[in-house]
């Protein structure tokens, strides 16, 4: 069953195509890279062996567009492809294209994506393997449907409405009063349409506190399905996460036992090969958790599971792609560090509004403990068509102390970006926050306590401070003395 | 070494009164750090140079540092870009040993108007000075209670000053009933000192001699200060017949400072009184120091010095006083209207034996505004000859018919009777009572019916007997801090607060550019401040918070469009700097500003303008308040913008996929 792979197209742009190509240049694989009209230039085109353009900026003519990709496999000689995270990592359609072309597609099957993809049916899989899940009804047509159920199933405001092909925090609408059920259900359904292509929506109960854990999987096509332990990706904005930490300071052992079984129990039952991660929610109060769905796909966040334990994920999925074995099996997997991973989105960090243009700066923390995942470099452009992520930080420590006060160095002494505005002032702020560094949180955390993060930015550095100064000398001395003087 | 004799902070005013009381000879006050700027170099010296100086101030045994106040304040907000709080704590941490003396205009403060009570002690309290030199422009002691009691209250020195001018109604009872007035304000005469302020420079020694003598007859035990400019020539003999007469602390200002308008030279000073056997507190060697340490950088100034040259004996008519006079001359150049300088001193020498007050400030702007505006309607409407009738028919009413309007003729009362109409608010406000009572009481009533026209007899009637502590409503500080922080996106400090509160607008500007330009006006040398960096190799080098940075000039190219791109190498990092001149081109944005504006919440682009049931939205259209009316997309995120109330658009704004910013107009709509 074992099959060479000579070259992999990587399907995808920024953090998560570079990340990728480091691996295939550890496997000495050659890459190939994709790229739309805006990203000629940028870093994962670079970094690959050959480029291909496939098309104008907006998504859906280049980075979402199926036959140009496996066109671009094919005309460069690439016979695998990995579709990274986003764009088509989750389109069943997609995976069954490549395979059809005669490419090896680096991801589960296209029948399980299509089944965990459909969140309705995810959760009928999952009720039926006795997995705890959320009240919630599927395939809802209208606002008056979800008004009904309510008062069937006795459930209350808030709601969370999803596209059911949805993932990532899009599509997804948070309703709080009856007033705003009309409106929301109809943005819920134009934005499943235009992100994922298809309208369908479902509705949840919203778990109010909830705290986000997820559950990394690794499995072969022989059956045997290892967890790497969770993930604690609680905090969010927009329902978008910001900050994952591996372990989860919420669980006790005998909590992280159960969770992750659970989790090798469904991914076994839906016969799931590669990475993968079970989501769930786990309600502080009750300490119960909840199914919530299943990715199946390389995780942004991975990379914190990959400091813990040692492993290579994208690595272990092109070995699986290759038909190969697992090399482990559980009882060999010890983490024994603790890993913390901030997003890097250009935005602006009062209130997320989008920051693109050029970085015209750039500087990249160093030093131990810290890891990077980067998509961008000095004087690349972050165009408006695509996600605002374009680095991933991660450090790692002996225990979740040691990998904040690494993680904060790394932020506030190391980093540098010039040029578009980012997170990293809020970051700063919540991971120095105590009700973060008490592990006392929720879902909520960033929306709660907003303005007290805010407060929190102030700190100043010389460096910007004698930029400042530069940036007056400078106009002086093109302009000479002024009237104000 | 001498043994000289040095008095510190947080010395209790008593104590301070006592030491100098019982010291032998006379202390310096030393005005180099402000008023020898203010009266010789429009108050440009920048606290980077100033400081280099105290080192040397801290060991010379000064009485105090005059460094603050005055315009000062407002000329560093406004023109230096430094704040006088951070100026306090960089003096303070130098020169540990020297009180840090402020000049103040009663209700005025530090700003122009007359401020309530509440506002005088919210900014005396916070203020960290030691010596308060108090004064009012009208001799009006009522004006000065709520700044005593508050200085006192901190245990601070307050420093009560008549304001001195040499004319026939200025008598020596006249200035005694000041001083009963103050000491009495103050609780007697042991804790503090008054101040014989001589702002434009106009007292003769004989005059002076005279003045002092008297007070000290009246109150041996009271401590007096005389602070004189030199306008007229006559400043050191002055203030030696001051000392003679038992005058305790004279202001003196580094030579190296000295031009026409502000304080004797302090080298030439010691050395006259000395020989004329009147000891003085101060180590010579550091006084010379700092003479020298000025010549190294005080060439860097001779821009802001005054076109005006050389003394100026006329003064003792015209009484324009030294702070004021590289301002007044500079706004005469920027008018165009230089030429016409005489013309008005004379003016002024008539206009304040008409209306009697003292020429300091706000006295000397509204002398200044309203006879410079009188001058300069004669000359647009007849020319020069319009100037030199006003001027004869001035003194013609005011030398040879001793300002009696029936000995006027007919034609010359019309004219007098019109020649304060376009007076500004300000002469207004002063001769209805609004700064306070007129040292002569109110001028002629002709004054009010060239001012005010036909109401003058109602005017009169409105006339204001109290001092504006009584009359001026108190400040809402809350709303007013609430105003600033919505002017600068940000909650002020109180330092910040206290800038806005002397002077809104600037204050408002001064952050702005800080916030921009960060400690530029701190660091950088006097040279780079004004030009910047001239030819490629240029470098400036400065410690900044602890750590070195050099910015090095690699190229400037030429203007292209409007632009010119400035290499730099900061720190060795090459940088690229795009600077807009005047001739850049702007691509006006138009941003939502009204209740009926409705602006875009993020960045992003318009990709539907309306909502799917009803679809497209045109100006005209009926909206329902809740009714989605467009939507923004950023980064694959949808933002629905809803109407806010019911009402009709009045004007779509951008059109689809336009990319639009945070805060960019989209709609106007109105309410219905």
């Amino acid at each position: 069953m074992e099959r060479e792979i000579k070259k992999i197209l990587i399907a995808n742009r920024g953090v998560p195509a570079v990340r990728i190509m480091h691996t295939c240049r550890d496997l000495m694989i050659p890459t190939t890279a994709v790229y739309s009209t805006p990203d000629r230039l940028a870093q994962h085109v670079l970094m690959a062996d050959t480029a291909v353009h496939i098309g104008e900026a907006p998504p859906a003519e280049s980075y979402l567009n199926m036959d140009k990709l496996i066109d671009a496999a094919l005309c460069t000689g690439s016979d695998a492809v990995h579709p990274g995270w986003g764009f088509l990592a989750e389109n069943h359609l997609f995976a069954q294209k490549v395979i059809d072309a005669g490419l090896i597609w680096i991801g589960p099957s296209p029948k399980v994506i299509e089944m965990m993809g459909d969140k309705i049916r995810a959760k009928h899989i999952a009720q039926k393997a006795h997995i705890p899940t959320i009240p919630g009804i599927d395939n809802v047509k209208s606002a008056d449907d979800i008004t009904k159920w309510m008062e069937k199933a006795d459930v209350s405001f808030p709601l969370m409405l999803k596209a059911s092909a949805g993932g990532g925090g899009k599509g997804m609408v948070k309703v709080e009063k009856a007033d705003q059920l009309a409106q929301a259900f109809a943005q819920t359904q134009s934005e499943a349409k235009k992100s994922f292509g298809d309208s369908t929506v479902l509705v949840e109960k919203y778990i109010e506190r909830g705290r986000h854990i997820e559950v990394q999987i690794v499995s072969d096509i022989y059956g045997n399905v290892v967890h790497l332990f969770e993930r604690e990706c609680t905090l969010q904005r927009r329902n978008q996460k910001i900050i994952e930490e591996a372990p989860s300071p919420t669980l006790d052992s005998g909590l992280r036992q159960d969770i992750c079984f659970t989790a090798v129990r469904l991914m076994r039952e839906i016969g799931y090969s590669t990475a993968g991660t079970v989501e769930f929610i786990f309600d502080i109060n009750t300490r119960k958790f909840y199914f919530l769905e299943v990715n199946t796909r390389l995780q942004v966040e991975h990379g914190i599971t990959e400091l813990i334990t040692g492993l290579d994920i994208v690595s272990i999925m092109i070995d699986v792609a290759r038909g190969r074995r697992l090399p482990f099996e559980q009882e060999h997997i010890f983490p024994n560090r603790w890993a913390l991973e901030v997003r890097l989105n250009a935005e602006d960090p009062k209130n997320f509004s989008p920051s693109f243009g050029a970085i015209t700066r750039l500087k990249i923390p160093d030093g131990p403990g810290v890891r990077i995942a980067n998509g961008v470099y000095e004087g690349s452009d972050i165009p408006p068509y695509y996600d605002s992520l374009f680095m991933l930080l991660m450090t790692a420590g002996p225990d979740r102390g040691d990998a904040i006060k690494t993680m904060d160095r790394a932020l506030s002494k190391n980093l540098r970006v010039e040029g578009v505005k980012t997170l990293t002032p809020l970051l700063l702020s919540i991971i120095r926050h105590p009700l973060f560094i008490a592990g006392d949180f929720s879902t909520r955390f960033i929306e709660e306590h907003m303005a007290e993060l805010i407060s929190m930015f102030k700190e100043k550095n010389s460096e910007d401070e004698a930029l400042k100064i530069a940036r007056y000398v400078a106009e002086i001395s093109a302009l000479g003395p002024q009237k104000w003087m | 070494m001498k043994n000289t004799i040095i008095i510190k902070p947080n010395t209790p005013a008593k104590e301070i009164v006592a030491k100098v009381r019982s010291s032998e000879g006379v202390f310096i006050t030393s005005t180099g750090m402000r008023d020898a700027g203010q009266s010789d170099f429009k108050n440009r010296h920048r606290i980077h140079d100033l400081l280099l100086l105290a080192p040397f101030y801290n060991n010379m045994g000064l009485f105090s540092s005059e460094c603050h106040g005055g315009a000062r304040w407002h000329v560093g907000v406004m023109n230096r870009k430094e704040d006088p709080f951070e100026e306090i704590e960089m003096l303070r941490e130098l020169m540990p040993n020297v009180l840090l003396q402020t000049l103040i205009r009663e209700t005025n403060l530090f700003g122009y108007r007359p401020y309530p009570k509440n506002v005088i002690e919210y900014v005396v309290s916070k203020v960290d000075i030691d010596v308060w030199r108090c004064f009012s422009f009208l001799n009006d002691v009522r004006n000065m209670r709520t700044v005593a009691e508050a200085v006192m209250k901190r245990g601070r020195l307050f420093e009560p000053a008549i304001s001195f001018t040499q004319a026939d109604w200025t008598t020596n009872s006249y200035y005694l009933g000041l001083v009963n007035e103050m000491v009495s304000l103050s609780g007697g005469t042991d804790e503090i000192i008054l101040c014989i302020k001589d702002m434009a420079g106009v007292g003769s020694p004989a005059r002076i001699h005279s003045l002092v003598d008297a007070i000290k007859q009246k109150y041996p035990d009271l401590l007096l200060q005389y602070h004189r400019h030199s306008t007229d020539g006559l400043a050191m003999p002055a203030l030696l017949a001051a000392a003679k007469a038992g005058a305790k602390i004279l202001d003196a200002q580094e030579d190296t400072f000295t031009r026409f308008y502000g304080q004797p030279p302090i080298l030439g000073l010691i050395a006259y009184l000395e020989e004329s056997g009147i000891s003085v507190n101060i180590d010579r060697d550091y006084v010379d120091a700092s003479v020298q340490k000025v010549r190294e950088w005080i060439s860097q100034y001779e821009w802001a010095e005054s076109p005006f040259k050389g003394y100026d004996y006329n003064v003792t008519k015209h009484r324009m006083p030294g702070g004021a006079f590289p301002s007044s001359f500079e706004q005469a150049e920027q008018g165009g209207f230089l030429h016409l300088m005489p013309a008005i001193l004379t003016v002024m020498s008539l206009y304040n034996r008409i209306v009697k007050y003292f020429d300091v400030t706000p006295g000397s702007q509204i002398t200044w505004v309203t006879c410079s505006g009188i001058v300069n309607r004669y000359d647009k409407e007849r020319g020069n000859a319009g100037v030199r009738y006003i001027i004869s028919l001035l003194t013609k009413f005011v030398e040879e018919k001793n300002q009696c309007m029936d000995k006027m003729e007919k034609n010359e009362q019309e004219d007098l009777l019109m020649v304060f109409r376009n007076a500004p608010g300000d002469f207004k406000n002063l001769i209805m009572g609004g700064y306070g009572k007129l040292p002569m009481g109110w001028p002629d009533d002709w004054v009010y019916e060239s001012t005010f026209g036909d109401e003058w007899k109602d005017k009169i009637k409105e006339r204001k007997n109290s001092s504006p502590l009584e009359s001026v409503a108190q400040d809402d500080l809350a709303k007013l801090r609430a105003e600033f922080a919505d002017a600068i996106g940000r909650l002020p400090t109180d330092d910040e607060f206290i800038l806005y509160l002397m002077h809104p607008k600037d204050a408002v500007e001064f952050i702005l550019f800080r916030e921009k330009y960060g400690e530029a006006p701190l660091h950088l040398p006097t040279n780079v401040w004004r030009q910047g960096l001239q030819n490629p190799g240029d470098r400036v080098e400065f410690d900044l918070w602890g750590k070195p940075y050099c910015i090095e000039l690699v190229s400037k190219g030429a203007e292209h469009e409007g632009l010119i791109h400035v290499v730099m190498k900061v720190n060795n990092k090459t940088r690229v700097y795009t600077v807009e001149t005047p001739r850049a081109k702007k691509i006006e944005i138009r941003m939502a500003k009204s209740a009926s504006d409705i602006g875009a919440p993020i960045n992003g682009s318009v990709w539907r303008i309306g909502n799917p049931e009803r679809g497209a939205l045109k100006a005209g259209d009926i909206v329902h308040k809740g009714e989605e009316i467009a939507n923004l997309e950023a980064m694959k995120m949808e933002n629905a913008i809803a109407a806010p109330f019911d009402g009709h658009i009045v004007e779509v704004c951008v059109r689809l996929n336009d990319t639009v910013q945070e805060g960019q107009l989209l709609f106007v709509i109105e309410k219905v």
